[in-house]
């Protein structure tokens, strides 16, 4: 058990060494940063200005980092037959594939921090969306719990990318797995709105309910088979919520983290199924 | 102890997934304690046999155990080194980086004595600071050498492991394996120039189109060329001067045609 331990922290520095990576991270950080100086120009609310859209850069990028370090983290070990080396060691191939994606993990995680600190600086510095608390004779600003949940769902959701990205990059090419990757995520981002569109409409009239369906039956039905079976991405976006300062309740946060943890889960064991039934040439 | 059993390795090829035999029925016993070398052409299908005796590739049929371990089990490698033909590692890392993992995942107990050891043994130690991707070709393979002699395993499988050396390199290589052969280990290597490794050997295996020719000792090998060569007329072109190298070369000459 140790060595998918020592399997992810070597993935994780291999992650963090590398150039897309980094260029996502420092672009991150230029975006985050510079969003305090788009916020100047608006003359209403610039704290929100600032909160939206640095809370949209942190999440797109971590977002790119699962899709396309996700997409190339296994299949370039094997195009460029390092994994020739990893595998022939004494270790279980779902150590290996567990530690590759543990890393990857690890590094949303790092990035996600990192990020979220300095869209906190800029916080500061501007004085918006932070607010003392009290600990003894001391005071600390801090950010709205909303911007923590969010930070902590948007871990969430790229890691959950990133497995969508790990497992199409078992069956396809690099290219079409990070295709196919935004390809759901877009699918995910707007089903729960596409369903809420699609469903029939009360009217009373007359006195009487009438039920009228506007679309049409099979769009209906692949409306609803999308919704149900692709996931539903909708829920790791709380902008409203951390625009307006509102709490997230905690029964929301762990039910919306079990969701992808279990859906992950799942992915995960079909990933592990190819990946052990794989000729490595 | 590798024992392999009636294996059989066919690869969908082209448009209609059609069946093409890349190892063909092979039996093999790899005996211990000696040097086996595997010979045969491009496309013979050595590269096919070393990766399912490591566990990379699923035989279509047949199976392969080592140690008493079925091939496609993890605990096969416990004792087990691989250098892979062309080795290649992940960039971003330092040479040191990569020993120092492969050191904890084989759970080395004097873990930096030993990565020092094999280090200094394969001639990379003054560039292990040094990142992967600016590692000359040959700068890799004895990176990978010593990937794979962590440990001190009992059980050596090479791929070519003289390829991409330049003479001095090539000298190194094979007087690593020959300590290696001094300390008993079992060793398996290919190779398709068999002059440069002909010595090592103890015992000879051919493959040409996926099926084993020869499995032989060397010296009963020697002697079937030696006699070979007697009977071939004296007028006939000879591509080699030894008797070994010409009777192996008009083997995969003669068996590669049909194909
Ligand atoms: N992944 C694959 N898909 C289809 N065919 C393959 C695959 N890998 C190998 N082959 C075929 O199997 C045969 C044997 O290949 P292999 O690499 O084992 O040869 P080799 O003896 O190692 O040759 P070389 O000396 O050139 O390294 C070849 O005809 C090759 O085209
Ligand atoms: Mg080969």
């Amino acid at each position: 058990m140790k060595k998918i331990l020592y399997s992810a922290f070597y993935s994780f520095n291999e992650i963090k060494n590398s150039k897309i990576f980094y260029s996502f991270l420092i672009f991150a950080l230029i975006l985050i940063s510079g969003s305090y100086f788009v916020s100047q120009t608006s003359f209403i609310d610039q704290g929100r200005i600032m909160v939206d859209f640095s809370i949209f850069a942190i999440s797109i990028f971590n977002i790119f980092i699962g899709i396309f370090i996700g997409s190339s983290i296994i299949y370039d070990d094997i195009e460029k037959k390092s994994i020739f080396l990893n595998l022939t060691k004494p270790i279980k191939r779902s150590y290996y594939l567990g530690g590759r994606i543990l890393g990857l993990i690890l590094a949303i995680i790092m990035s996600t921090f990192i990020m979220t600190i300095i869209f906190y600086a800029v916080l500061l510095i501007m004085r918006k969306y932070v607010s003392p608390v009290y600990f003894g004779g001391m005071s600390l600003e801090i950010m709205p719990q909303s911007i923590f949940v969010q930070s902590f769902f948007i871990i969430i959701e790229s890691s959950f990318i990133a497995i969508i990205a790990i497992l199409f990059s078992l069956i396809t090419s690099k290219a079409l797995a990070s295709i196919f990757t935004i390809i759901i995520l877009f699918i995910g981002e707007v089903s729960s709105r596409l369903n809420a569109l699609v469903k029939p409409i009360k009217i009373i009239s007359d006195g009487k309910l009438i039920i009228e369906n506007h679309a049409s039956p099979v769009t209906i039905f692949i409306v609803h088979l999308l919704y149900t079976v692709l996931p539903n991405f909708s829920i790791f976006n709380i902008s409203a919520e951390t625009s307006y300062k509102i709490s997230i309740p905690s029964d929301i946060i762990f039910y919306r983290f079990i969701y992808g943890l279990s859906y992950s889960g799942l992915l995960f064991i079909i990933a592990l199924v190819i990946f052990n039934k794989k000729d490595i040439t | 102890m590798i024992e392999i059993n009636n294996i059989t390795k066919y690869f969908r090829v082209g448009f209609l997934g059609t069946k093409k035999n890349a190892v063909d029925k092979l039996s093999l016993f790899i005996n211990e304690g000696e040097v086996t070398g595997f010979f045969g052409p491009n496309g013979a299908g050595k590269s096919t046999t070393i990766k399912m005796i490591v566990g990379l590739i699923k035989p279509s049929s047949g199976n392969i155990k080592i140690n008493g371990y079925n091939a496609l089990d993890y605990k096969s490698r416990n004792r087990l080194g691989f250098l892979p033909e062309n080795p290649a590692f992940s960039r971003g890392l330092k040479g040191i980086d990569i020993i120092k993992y492969y050191s904890k995942i084989l759970n080395i107990k004097n873990g930096n004595s030993d990565t020092e050891r094999v280090l200094n043994m394969t001639g990379i130690y003054y560039a292990r600071n040094t990142q992967i991707h600016k590692y000359s070709k040959g700068m890799t393979q004895r990176l990978a050498l010593a990937a794979a002699l962590l440990g001190d395993p009992d059980i050596l499988i090479f791929d070519e492991p003289l390829s991409g050396l330049d003479p001095i390199g090539r000298k190194e290589f094979k007087d690593i394996i020959l300590h290696l052969k001094e300390k008993k280990k079992t060793i398996f290597f290919s190779s398709h120039i068999l002059a440069d490794s002909k010595e090592l050997c103890d015992r000879i295996a051919v493959l040409v189109n996926g099926k084993l020719l020869k499995n032989d000792s060397l010296p009963s090998l020697e002697k079937e060329a030696n006699n070979f060569y007697e009977k071939i007329d004296d007028s006939a072109a000879l591509e080699y001067k030894n008797p070994l190298e010409n009777y192996l070369y008009s083997l995969m000459i003669n068996n590669n045609n049909n194909k």
